[in-house]
C-alpha cells in the first residue's frame, strides 16, 4: 500500500521533471535570441551587438541547454520563475497577483459542475427513459457541444446587453462571478451528468441494488442510499480529469471577462513572445495538472482496494 | 449497418458537403468590404446580414465551414497515423523501446492537448518559424498536441490483442512479424481509432476555432468561425447576430460529431474491413457444412 503510494508521488515527480525540461527545451529554443529580444525591449531600436552580447553573457544564455536547465530548476525550486519580459515584474510577483483570480475561478467552477452533475445526473436515473431523462440528456449533449466562448458571449448578451443586469466586464461583488462561474461549469457539468448518469444506470442492475428492492425499499432508497455510493470511484475519476480541463475553460473566460488571472496572462505572454512568461505559465499548467491527476489516483486507491495491487505485466 | 441510425450521420455529413462545396455556394466574397452596408440585417441582398465591414456574413460562415472542415481533416489524419504508428510499435515491440516511447506519449499527455497547442504557437511565433505560415503553424501546433491520444490508444488495443490465442497460433504456423502486425493487429487498431477520430473530429473544431478566438490561430482574412465570434464581441450592442450566427454554426457541427461519436458508441462499430466480414461468413458456412455431414455419417 504505501509501496504503491510512493511509487506513484515519485512517478508523479519524475513526470513534472520531464514536462518542464520538455517546455523549457521547446521555449527557449524558439525565440532565436533572446538576449536580443530583451535588449530590444530595454533601449527600444538602439540595441547594438554589443549590448545584446553582454546581456547574453550576464544571463548565461551561451551556456549548453542541460546547464541552463539546471540552474532554471534551481531558480523555480526557490520559488524565483524569472521576469517578465513583457511586464517588466518578478513572475512570482505575477503570480501572487493573478493565481487567487483563477483559483476562485476553477473553484467556483467546480462546486457548480459538482453540484449541476450530481442533479441533473440522478434526476436522470430517478425518472430512468421517461421525459425528464431524455430532456436531461439532449441538455447535456449541447452542454458538452457549446464552445465555452460562445457560451460566455451569450451570457454576456443576454444578462448584460439585453437585461443589463451584470457589468460587461471584470468582476464586483457576488453575481459578476456568476456568469465567469456558469461558463467554465457547463461543460465539465454535462460530460459528468452523462458519467452519473450512465453508472448509476449500471449499478441499478447489480444483484445488491435487486436485494435492495427485495428488501422492501423505494426505488429512491435504492438509488440515493445503495446505487449512488458505488458511483463514486468512476465520478471521482472523470471529475479529476475534467477540473484540469477546466484551466482551458479559464483562459477563454478570463479573455472575455477582462479578469486578470493566470490565464489571460498566458495568452498575452504567448502573443507578446514573452518566454519566461510562458515557461513560468506552463511550469505551473503542468503542476496543477499532474497534482490534480496524482490526488485522483491517490484518492481512488485508498477508495478502492483493488487498485492497490501491483499491476500485472 | 441494419438499424445503423443514418440521421444522425446527416448534419455531419451537411457539414463535410458544405465544406466542400463552399466556393459554389458563397453569394459573395467572404473577404469583400462594403462600407455602404455596414452591421445591416438579414436582407434579399445579404441573407445573414453583414458584418462590422460589410461583409457578407452568409459568404463568411459557409467559408468558415471550409476552413475548420480542411484543418481538422488535415490534423486529424497526421495526429491518427503519428499516433497508430508510434503506439502500435511501442506496443508490438516491447521491452525497453516501449517503455521509453510510453514516457514520451506520457509527457504530451501532462497538459491538455488544447494547453499544449497555445503553447506551441507560441513558440512558432519566434523568428526561426517565420518560413511557416499561420495556418500550417495552427496545424503543425493542434497535430502534434493531438497524436498522443491516438498512440496510447493504438498501444492499448495491440498490447491487448497480441495476448489473445490466435496471435500464438499464426506465430507457431510461421507468419512473419508483418504478417501478423499488418493482417491481424492494424485492422483492430484502426478500427477503434478510427471510430474514437469521427467522434473527436468535433473536438478539434472546437479546438480549431479557440485558437482563433484567442486570436492564435487562422489570420483574419480567412472566414472563420471562431475568430468571426471574437471580431463580433465588440459590436453586440450594435448587432448580437455576428457574434449568434457563427456560434450556433460551430455549436451545430459539434452536435452533430457528437451524435455520430455517441451512435458509434452504441453501435458497437460497423466493421471497418468488409474482407473479414466475407470471411467469417463463408467460415460459417464451411461449419455448417461440415456439421450436415457429420449428421449424414
Amino acid at each position: 500500500m504505501q509501496r504503491m503510494f510512493m511509487r506513484r508521488v515519485v512517478l508523479a515527480l519524475l513526470l513534472m521533471l520531464a514536462a518542464t525540461a520538455l517546455t523549457f527545451w521547446l521555449v527557449t529554443a524558439a525565440p532565436g535570441n533572446v538576449a536580443a529580444l530583451i535588449a530590444e525591449r530595454a533601449a527600444g531600436a538602439g540595441a547594438d551587438g554589443e549590448m545584446i552580447a553582454k546581456i547574453a553573457d550576464d544571463l548565461g544564455l551561451n551556456d549548453p541547454l542541460p546547464v541552463r536547465y539546471a540552474r532554471w530548476l534551481g531558480d523555480a525550486l526557490t520559488g524565483d520563475f524569472g521576469v517578465s519580459l513583457r511586464t517588466g515584474k518578478p513572475m512570482a510577483e505575477e503570480f501572487a497577483e493573478r493565481i487567487p483570480m483563477t483559483l476562485a475561478l476553477l473553484t467556483g467552477g467546480g462546486v457548480l459542475a459538482l453540484v449541476l452533475s450530481l442533479a441533473m445526473g440522478i434526476a436522470g436515473a430517478a425518472s430512468n427513459g421517461g421525459i425528464v431523462d431524455r430532456l436531461l440528456h439532449g441538455m447535456a449533449l449541447i452542454g458538452a457541444s457549446t464552445p465555452n466562448f460562445f457560451v460566455a458571449a451569450m451570457l454576456v448578451i443576454v444578462f448584460s446587453v439585453w437585461l443589463g443586469m451584470v457589468p460587461t466586464f471584470g468582476v464586483s461583488g457576488l453575481t459578476s462571478w456568476l456568469l465567469p462561474w456558469i461558463t467554465i461549469a457547463l461543460f465539465p457539468a454535462s460530460v459528468l451528468a452523462r458519467v452519473v448518469r450512465v453508472n448509476l444506470q449500471d449499478t441499478m442492475s447489480r444483484p445488491f441494488a435487486t436485494t435492495g428492492f427485495a428488501k422492501g425499499l423505494t426505488r429512491r432508497a435504492v438509488l440515493l442510499r445503495e446505487a449512488l455510493p458505488n458511483i463514486a470511484i468512476p465520478y471521482m475519476t472523470t471529475f479529476g480529469a475534467q477540473f484540469t480541463l477546466m484551466i482551458i475553460g479559464a483562459i477563454v473566460v478570463e479573455r472575455v471577462f477582462g479578469l486578470n488571472g493566470v490565464g489571460a496572462f498566458f495568452i498575452e505572454a504567448i502573443r507578446f513572445r514573452d518566454f519566461i512568461g510562458m515557461q513560468a505559465t506552463l511550469t505551473l499548467f503542468v503542476v496543477f495538472f499532474v497534482s490534480i491527476n496524482l490526488l485522483v489516483d491517490l484518492l481512488a486507491m485508498l477508495a478502492d482496494p483493488r487498485l492497490r495491487r501491483p499491476k500485472k505485466a | 449497418m441494419k438499424n445503423w441510425p443514418w440521421a444522425i450521420l446527416a448534419p455531419a455529413f451537411i457539414f463535410v458537403l458544405i465544406g466542400i462545396f463552399s466556393p459554389w455556394l458563397m453569394t459573395h466574397d467572404p473577404a469583400a468590404q462594403d462600407y455602404g452596408a455596414l452591421l445591416k440585417g438579414p436582407s434579399w441582398d445579404h441573407w445573414l446580414g453583414t458584418d462590422y465591414l460589410g461583409r457578407d456574413m452568409f459568404s463568411r460562415i459557409i467559408g468558415g465551414a471550409r476552413t475548420s472542415l480542411v484543418a481538422m481533416a488535415f490534423v486529424l489524419v497526421a495526429a491518427l497515423a503519428i499516433g497508430v504508428v508510434i503506439g502500435s510499435f511501442a506496443g508490438y515491440v516491447g521491452g525497453k523501446t516501449e517503455l521509453v516511447l510510453i514516457s514520451v506519449i506520457d509527457i504530451a499527455l501532462a497538459l491538455p492537448s488544447l494547453v499544449i497547442a497555445l503553447a506551441l504557437m507560441g513558440v512558432f511565433s519566434g523568428e526561426n518559424f517565420n518560413w511557416m505560415s499561420d495556418y500550417w503553424k495552427m496545424v503543425v501546433a493542434l497535430t502534434l498536441a493531438w497524436w498522443a491520444n491516438y498512440a496510447r490508444m493504438s498501444r492499448a488495443v495491440v498490447v491487448a490483442e497480441l495476448q489473445q490465442p490466435y496471435i500464438e497460433a499464426a506465430r507457431v504456423m510461421g507468419a512473419s512479424h508483418i504478417w501478423i502486425f499488418t493482417r491481424h493487429i492494424l485492422p483492430h487498431v484502426l478500427g477503434l481509432v478510427v471510430v474514437y477520430a469521427s467522434a473527436d473530429a468535433g473536438a478539434l473544431v472546437l479546438a480549431i476555432a479557440t485558437l482563433s478566438f484567442l486570436g492564435l490561430g487562422v489570420a483574419p482574412p480567412t472566414p472563420e468561425w471562431g475568430q468571426m465570434l471574437v471580431d463580433g464581441m465588440s459590436y453586440i450592442e450594435e448587432n448580437a447576430a455576428l457574434v449568434i450566427i457563427p456560434g450556433l454554426a460551430l455549436t451545430a457541427v459539434v452536435v452533430s460529431f457528437n451524435l455520430l461519436g455517441e451512435a458509434f458508441a452504441l453501435q458497437k462499430v460497423p466493421r471497418a474491413v468488409r474482407g473479414r466480414l466475407l470471411a467469417r461468413k463463408k467460415a460459417a458456412r464451411a461449419a455448417e457444412e461440415i456439421a450436415r455431414q457429420e449428421v449424414e455419417a
